[in-house]
């Protein structure tokens, strides 16, 4: 029971990030597809937070000074996080514009029916 | 002496203003990227003498490495930064009257942004800005492929966005792994401390960051995206993709592995990686009727090729390595930049539509014969100095296995002077009509530099070939790395 209390996050970030990527490698519709890269992105903030996470920690800053640098989370993932945020946003931003188009053209979103292109 | 941040900084915060400057003058747009890309150019020559002498590290913000982030300008990286500004440069003249219709400012601004990303790539001595400036590449140039907004574009950007996707994810997966393990995002401070852990525990992040990777640089079981993205791309971002995209994708995959992990165990194994590429890129290449198929497939074998000639690291095959590169960029530029009017002019992609295009368009398909024997390796052109340091580098490696993959690089050059002389052959030895026109000013002005320069690159090797060696000692000697970012 430790193992899972101690690892929680870890388990649910590669959970989320598997559930993604078996959205991605197994529907069909282009929005799910998308939802499932944005679900993945997810779980990799998780982890990332997870990695520099302490129980009952505090903020490095507006913390007052007896308190001692190893009871503080490290701030660097959440920096990174927020980075890796802004470029999620950026990238579904255009994967939904595609979609608009794509279905514009073919007038479907079903990605079995749009192989124009091949080997 | 000038800041090589100017690299980075003029180019971002030019991109930036292009809407601005449109809306002051629409005739000036169309000149920014050639007058930043000039910029850089310029810079990067003036910065050689002294990267020669030492690597010059800029520490951002003023934090002394491992904290913050710092900019290492070696001659590897000011080697690719030189590349990406001069094929930048080109291309950005080319498409002076190439683009003409749709949006064009905004193809201007992803222009620059993806030029951007690239320099910073490979300037870069800190994980997560790698990963950063990567983005700001893949975005670009997803959103670049998708320019003429046709079915094909569409189609192919959306696979080109999924996969590259999925491909930063693993990365940044492995970026977390690394931060988990070192407490540091610093390249050279995660280099020194490598050896302090058990190697078992670097193999998860180490295949997850080379697999985010190689997505984008069309290792071969993650190229499926790259033909059809190449391919439905305006031919001026087919160039830019095939030339720089790609081959700093493999530079990241070079420099996490050999400098960063350098664990020389695994080099073999993406030895062979590299040929399989070569093989299927070349294999395929030759069952395309489609030119910028071809021309797509041609790409994956070469990168397949340099990676080849990378994992071998020895300072010989090393430095035919990025030769070759330097090669395939200008050449394969050069090749997408004459299919791209010929193409235009005929209407049509196959090859058959181009019969008899040397008595049309005569400069066109000169440029197309040049860059095409020069990719092959024939003697007077840049592709032969670098193949020739490639083969005779591995050989005197003397193990049997190298000695039999140099015999399959050797065959797949046989297969790559077929499909190329097929082509050829349709432009100058088979009759076709159509009226005689030629490309316009600016389009034979980038050629015409690009023949030049693989001209003068095959004929006077040694020019280059003497930097190429100190970039390829930057890259392999992991200890005068470290020792120049933490002083």
């Amino acid at each position: 029971m430790s193992f899972l209390q101690n690892n929680i996050y870890y388990i649910g970030a590669f959970g989320l990030i598997l559930i993604g990527l078996l959205i991605v490698l197994v529907k069909h519709n282009l929005i799910k597809v998308i939802i499932g890269l944005s679900i993945m992105d997810t779980g990799i903030n998780l982890f990332l937070i997870a990695i520099g996470y302490l129980r009952n920690g505090t903020a490095p800053i507006f913390s007052s000074p007896e308190v001692e640098s190893v009871l503080m989370v490290d701030p660097v993932p959440q920096a990174l996080v927020l980075t890796a945020i802004v470029i999620g946003v950026a990238v579904l931003a255009l994967a939904l514009s595609l979609a608009i188009r794509l279905y514009k053209h073919f007038g479907t979103l079903d990605l079995r029916k749009i192989k124009e292109l091949k080997w | 002496m000038v800041n090589p941040v100017l690299l980075i900084a003029v180019p971002l915060g030019l991109a930036f203003m292009v809407p601005l400057i449109d809306s002051a003058s629409r005739k000036l747009t169309r000149f920014v990227p050639v007058a930043a890309l000039m910029f850089n150019l310029i810079l990067c020559i003036r910065l050689i003498p002294a990267v020669l002498e030492n690597p010059i590290v800029i520490n951002l913000g003023g934090f002394t490495p491992p904290f913050g982030i710092n900019l290492f300008v070696g001659p590897l990286g000011l080697l690719f930064a030189g590349l990406i500004s001069l094929a930048g440069l080109v291309v950005s003249i080319y498409s002076l009257s190439y683009i003409k219709n749709g949006p064009v400012v905004k193809y201007h601004m992803l222009y620059m942004l993806l030029l951007t990303g690239a320099t910073g790539v490979v300037l870069t001595g800190d994980l997560f800005n790698l990963f950063v400036f990567f983005e700001i590449l893949c975005i670009s140039s997803y959103a670049l492929v998708a320019y003429h907004g046709d079915r094909a574009g569409i189609e192919s950007s959306i696979k080109y966005l999924i996969q590259g996707t999925v491909g930063s994810g693993l990365l940044l997966i492995g970026i977390g792994f690394i931060y988990g393990i070192f407490g540091t995002l610093n390249m050279a401070d995660i280099a020194m401390k490598i050896a302090t852990v058990e190697q078992s525990t670097l193999f998860v992040p180490m295949i997850l960051m080379v697999a985010g990777l190689g997505v984008e640089s069309a290792i071969f079981p993650l190229n499926a995206w790259l033909p059809d993205a190449h391919s439905s791309a305006p031919s001026s971002i087919s160039a830019i993709l095939s030339g720089i995209a790609i081959e700093v994708g493999l530079y990241a995959v070079a420099r996490i592995v050999f400098t960063v992990f350098g664990i020389s165990d695994i080099y073999l194994f993406f030895a062979f990686l590299g040929i399989l590429t070569l093989l299927i890129g070349e294999m395929c290449a030759f069952a395309q009727s489609n030119i910028k198929r071809m021309l797509a497939y041609s790409s994956i074998g070469q990168i397949g090729l340099i990676l080849f000639a990378l994992a071998l690291a020895t300072n010989n095959t090393v430095t035919g390595g990025l030769f070759q590169l330097v090669n395939h960029t200008i050449s394969k530029g050069l090749l997408f930049l004459s299919a791209g009017y010929m193409i235009y002019r005929s209407g049509s992609m196959e090859i058959s539509s181009l019969n008899g295009m040397g008595k049309r368009m005569p400069l066109t398909s000169l440029a197309f014969t040049v860059g095409a024997f020069s990719l092959v390796g024939l003697p007077p052109f840049a592709g032969f100095p670098g193949k020739f340091l490639i083969v005779s580098g591995a050989l005197l490696k003397g193990q049997m296995v190298i000695n039999i993959l140099v015999g399959l690089v050797l065959l797949s050059t046989v297969i790559e002077g077929t499909y190329f002389f097929r082509v050829i052959q349709a432009l100058y030895f088979k009759d076709g009509n159509g009226e005689r026109k030629r490309a316009p000013a600016t389009a034979v002005t980038a050629m015409i530099t690009l023949m030049i320069l693989i001209v003068a690159l095959g004929v006077y090797p040694k020019f280059l070939a003497d930097f190429l060696s100190s970039a390829s000692s930057d890259l392999l000697d992991k200890m005068s790395y470290v020792g120049s970012v933490l002083k």
